[in-house]
């Protein structure tokens, strides 16, 4: 894919379509690894994380980089905003910008794959891509892997695999996750049942950024709980069962929300475009809801619209990216007044 | 069904967890907010919930059993100092001698959150052989290059034999499949 920019603002994977669009908007890959003979990152001192940064860093220019360009970042050299605006398009978790000491992120072409230096674990590879590609996202994952571990030596035990810091992730190491958006099952109220589901099924639902975000607009990320005991292969097989039951339960909500009277959907719709287009000041999780509603409402046919990727715009609009565009010093007001500008922008209402 | 979290009742709960404890089997379903609420990284309080019983020393189960998981738990690992007792409170290990160190108690802890104790994916060194052929052969064409660019051509021989015994070995690999 043809780059909009040399460096571009938000990684292409973020407003592309893959398989699944627009219930999946985009699957995620993720393998913990630990360098042997180091403490994990946790129990490290300054001088062990410098020393696994170093290993990995070189590693991956080595390794990995040789063919494309990799950039790589000092967590600690980054401003708090640009931090935030990494965290906001799904490219680190929330501890990478609360404790940066002796972390790293070494970021592949077009911020589809990643490697976390020193976060949880020492070795944290991280490749999206839009849409539901589980393997194609494990086997991109797979290769990264592959090339780290001809330069360094990672632990690993013959009964349980990869040594994780939190024996959560032991064996295969391998998270893969899901980005769903699933309006009609909220809006009908049969999201419980399919989260209940879930659970039994061996799978963590959480909200768009994860760990310790609330649920916005109808976002919800479906991931694999185990690890051990299961090839990745298994694993890839698994997240595809799941994530097509899931979005054949979505299906089933929209027929009924289409044809139930009770639901009133174009109602639902008209308003939450009515608000989008006249609010002078939105609050992020408010503008997220609200261009949820508005895309069922395009994707159910009951309004047209310019055509605008939830994830895509969500990121645009989050706190950090507004922010960088109206200065440091931006208070809250501000940014909830640049976002009501900033969605009639993207929608072209 | 309720699709609330059971702690505030006003959130949709996303945290879907499932507690044993001696007596009975109950489910909890949280919000994130409420689940952060209750520790700090979900990670490893998504174990710490799944499995309260275990990782606070199997309070409530039969008095023998917990004697002969004690002194797995007041053990410390000798190479990073982590003590099972810090694991039981933060959810992570010190590093990968914890694994030996607390293999016991950890093992029931791995056995009920991941419903297995064995590896059956990825092993180390599994990169494929041809892989690793091609990357050497590559290095030595680069040095075959700067050697004759440099005129030193004994040195360039040995590499171009070199070369040739890859590629041999290349060909072996591709036609045993991997
Ligand atoms: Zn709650
Ligand atoms: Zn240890």
């Amino acid at each position: 894919m043809a780059a909009r920019s040399p460096v571009p603002t938000a990684g292409d994977w973020l407003g592309s379509k893959g398989p699944g669009y627009p219930l999946v908007l985009s699957s995620r890959a993720r393998l913990a690894r630990n360098l042997e003979g180091l403490p994990f990152p946790g129990a490290s001192d300054e001088e062990e994380l410098e020393r696994a940064r170093g290993m990995v860093l070189e590693s991956v220019s080595r390794g990995v980089a040789e063919e494309r360009d990799w950039e790589i970042l000092f967590a600690e050299e980054l401003r708090r905003d640009e931090l935030g605006i990494m965290a906001e398009e799904h490219l680190t978790g929330p501890s990478f910008c609360e404790e940066p000491a002796a972390k790293a992120m070494a970021l592949g072409p077009g911020k589809a794959a990643g490697v976390l230096v020193n976060d949880e674990d020492h070795v944290r590879i991280r490749v999206m891509m839009p849409g539901a590609q589980f393997m194609k996202a494990w086997s991109e994952a797979d290769t990264i892997d592959n090339r780290l571990e001809r330069e360094v030596r990672y632990s690993f035990d013959h009964q349980l695999g990869y040594l994780t810091a939190c024996p959560s992730n032991v064996g295969t190491g391998l998270r893969l996750s899901a980005m769903m958006h699933l309006p009609a099952l909220v809006v009908t109220g049969d999201i419980g049942k399919t989260i209940a589901a879930l659970g039994q099924a061996g799978m963590y639902v959480r909200g768009l950024y994860g760990e310790g975000s609330g649920v916005a607009g109808n976002l919800f990320q479906v991931s694999n709980r185990r690890t051990l005991g299961r090839s990745e292969e298994e694993i890839v097989t698994e997240m595809d069962t799941v994530v097509a039951q899931v979005a054949g339960n979505e299906k089933t909500a929209r027929k009924v929300l289409t044809r139930g009277p009770g639901l009133d959907l174009a109602d639902r719709v008209y308003r939450a475009l009515g608000i989008l287009e006249r609010a002078r000041k939105l609050g992020f999780n408010e503008c997220l809801e609200l261009l949820s509603m508005v895309r069922l409402g395009v994707e159910l046919e009951v309004l047209t619209l310019r055509d605008f990727n939830l994830l895509e715009v969500g990121a645009a609009v989050a706190p950090y990216h507004l922010g960088e565009a109206l200065g440091v010093e931006a208070a809250g007001e501000d940014v909830d007044r640049e976002r009501a500008v900033e969605v009639r922008r993207w929608l072209d209402l | 069904m309720n699709i609330f979290c059971d702690e505030c009742k006003k959130n949709i709960a996303t945290v879907f967890l499932t507690k044993v404890s001696a007596t009975e089997v109950s489910k909890v379903q949280l919000c994130e907010e409420c689940a952060k609420r209750m520790e700090e990284t979900t990670e490893a309080a998504n174990l710490l919930a799944f499995l309260p019983h275990i990782l606070a020393g199997l309070q409530g189960v039969d008095e023998d059993v917990v004697e002969e998981v004690l002194p797995g738990e007041l053990s410390v690992c000798d190479i990073c100092g982590t003590s099972y007792n810090d694991f039981s409170k933060m959810g992570y290990l010190g590093c990968a001698d914890c694994y030996q160190a607390f293999a016991e108690p950890l093992g029931m802890v791995i056995a009920e959150f991941q419903g297995s104790e064995e590896h059956r994916g990825k092993v180390p060194g599994n990169a494929s052989e041809g892989a690793l052929l091609r990357r050497r052969l590559v290095e030595l064409e680069r040095n075959l290059a700067r050697q004759i660019s440099q005129e030193q051509y004994e040195a360039a021989a040995a590499v171009r034999d070199q070369i040739r015994e890859i590629q041999g070995r290349i060909e072996g690999a591709s036609s045993n499949g991997r």
